[in-house]
């Protein structure tokens, strides 16, 4: 843990770190018709009585009934279905999800839905297995663990993920974000069990995804995958994976939102960039877009898309080796990176802007519903955001302010 | 081989580092933006530090013993505070390797990070004050 200068000082973005750590542990299973390799599947993994967390909309487009008949016909038996995950879902769901688990004598979660479901069924999943409440399981790498809390994390009960969006990548992150409604923030939980054990990824799942959901999910991931490459938080592990997510997204994402020729592909190699993205190496676009979305309701994926390109041009500014990080993304897009870094930077952030209005997202917070009168608490939100720490350039109030009326 | 030999070392340079910001006029407003009462639990040696940061409030530190109730725990070995305040520990780093343990909204803590830096010089003028110099170079 020895640094040079002053620990907050920003992290050189090239060289040999000091350190940093990779982990990714879920097993991942990715084709065409593997909903009815659920319980096959599922059962390699210790699952016997499986809780099915869903929602209401997933209900309405016949997935459940096929991953149901999916888990029996691996033998597996469904302890019960909990459906009552909202959109956004909150600390209160999760410990509802959890009561269900142990009412059902359930023994293993599986989650078949987007973020907001993988998310409930993770943090419910640990409320089951440690006790206490889902608020309680605040905290990055908290979870009870042998030896007085310094050694081996202890174990969840098995989780699945069968994720029906193609962009928060939870079904292989050891993170879950939860609204908690009365503090009006999202709290943000991370640690090694929560990786779940298997993630299946299948693009029948998102065959009836509406294209702005499939557009705002599409952009979450794309965020994903240009912080992971910026933060300060960076690695060679990472540089590796959010490359080619941006690849792949970059060749899937408007076809996936579009439909039509080469639609179920894209889908499917969307939900595969995805996967790719996911970090818990951020910055700054997800500090801004967590107290958007707790205040002001904003999906993540539309907030994302709206801070991405204020954010580079910001982070851009502050110094050569960040903004040679967006030169190799801007290059990945085939967009003119002659000349300085802020200027390669700046064609990033045009062109992203340029794909959020094509793919038929707002491009501005107030298209969204966000009013100038909420940017101090969106500041102070931001301020006290995990991510603000991983930004590859110091930012302050004034800064997230700037930002916030630039995105307004 | 700890830092301090004890807990009294602990309050009479880490304790007096808050207790000087808690009365600070440029330094204790911005802190008490955090609204919270944050309490430091250090192992070896075992010792605590209670600091309320209450906008509009006195501030107030109690090294050891306290009848304040913390928001917000933080737990770390003393050696990692002896280096954060020298400006020599990344959180992000010793929040991944579970260096420091977090309990609470630490939200309120985190956006406080960026406002240290101008307290680095204060705490090594602490510890040259007392003519520590082992300290300063033992980190």
């Amino acid at each position: 843990m020895e640094e040079a200068g002053s620990a907050l000082d920003p992290t050189p973005l090239e060289g040999f770190k000091d350190f940093y750590q990779y982990a990714s542990t879920t097993r991942v299973i990715v084709g065409r018709g593997l909903l009815e390799s659920t319980g096959f599947e599922f059962h390699k993994e210790g699952a016997r009585r499986v809780l099915l967390v869903t929602d209401q909309v997933i209900r309405g487009t016949g997935l459940v009934e096929k991953v149901e008949a999916g888990i029996t016909g691996g033998g597996l038996e469904l302890a019960g279905i909990f459906d009552e995950v909202p959109q956004d879902s909150s600390t209160s769901v999760c410990d509802r999800c959890a009561e269900a688990a142990r009412e059902s004598g359930a023994d293993s979660f599986l989650a078949l839905g987007g973020g907001s479901v993988m998310d409930t069924a993770k943090v419910a999943d640990a409320v089951f297995a440690h006790g206490g409440t889902a608020r309680e399981q605040e905290g990055f790498f908290l979870m009870p663990r042998d030896d007085d809390g310094m050694g081996r994390p202890l174990d969840i009960a098995p989780l699945a993920c069968i994720p029906t969006t193609a962009g928060t990548g939870s079904e292989v992150s050891m993170a879950a974000v939860i609204k908690e409604p009365e503090e009006r923030i999202k709290l943000e939980i991370a640690d090694f069990p929560l990786f779940p054990r298997l993630a299946i990824l299948d693009p029948e799942t998102t065959r009836t995804l509406p294209a702005a959901v499939a557009a705002a999910t599409g952009m979450d991931a794309m965020t994903h995958a240009v912080e992971g490459y910026v933060s300060q938080d960076w690695s060679p592990h990472q540089d590796a994976r959010s490359l080619h997510a941006l690849r792949m997204i970059r060749d899937n994402l408007e076809r996936a939102v579009q439909a039509g020729e080469g639609e179920e592909e894209a889908r499917g190699n969307m939900l595969i960039g995805a996967n790719l993205a996911i970090t818990l190496a951020l910055g700054s676009v997800h500090a801004m877009s967590h107290p958007v979305g707790a205040h002001f309701g904003v999906p993540h994926g539309v907030a994302n898309a709206i801070h991405l390109p204020h954010v580079i041009r910001f982070n851009a500014a502050g110094g050569a080796t960040i903004a040679e990080r967006y030169r190799d993304i801007g290059e990945l897009f085939d967009l003119e990176t002659g000349g300085p870094g802020v200027e390669a930077a700046e064609a990033l952030a045009t062109h992203i802007t340029g794909l959020v209005e094509r793919l038929g997202l707002p491009t501005r917070l107030s298209q969204a519903g966000v009013p100038e009168s909420g940017i101090p608490a969106l500041v102070e939100g931001a301020m006290g955001d995990g991510t603000t720490l991983l930004n590859p350039r110091e930012v302050g109030e004034e800064d997230y302010a700037e930002l916030y009326r630039r995105a307004l | 081989l700890a830092y301090f030999k004890d807990a009294d070392e602990v309050y009479a340079y880490i304790g007096r580092l808050f207790e000087e910001l808690a009365v600070d006029d440029e330094l204790a407003p911005k802190f008490k933006k955090a609204n919270t009462i944050v309490q430091y639990q250090y192992r070896e040696p075992e010792s605590q530090i209670t600091v309320k940061l209450v906008e509009g409030e006195d501030g107030q530190v109690d090294c050891g013993a306290t009848t304040l109730e913390p928001e917000v725990v933080m737990t770390m070995d003393a050696d990692t505070a002896h280096r954060f305040w020298l400006g020599k520990v990344n959180v992000t780093v010793a929040l991944t390797r579970g260096q420091i343990k977090t309990k609470g909204p630490v939200a309120k803590i985190l956006k406080l990070v960026p406002l240290v830096r101008p307290v680095f010089p204060r705490y090594r003028g602490i510890l040259e004050e007392a003519g520590r110099k082992d300290l300063l170079e033992a980190a």
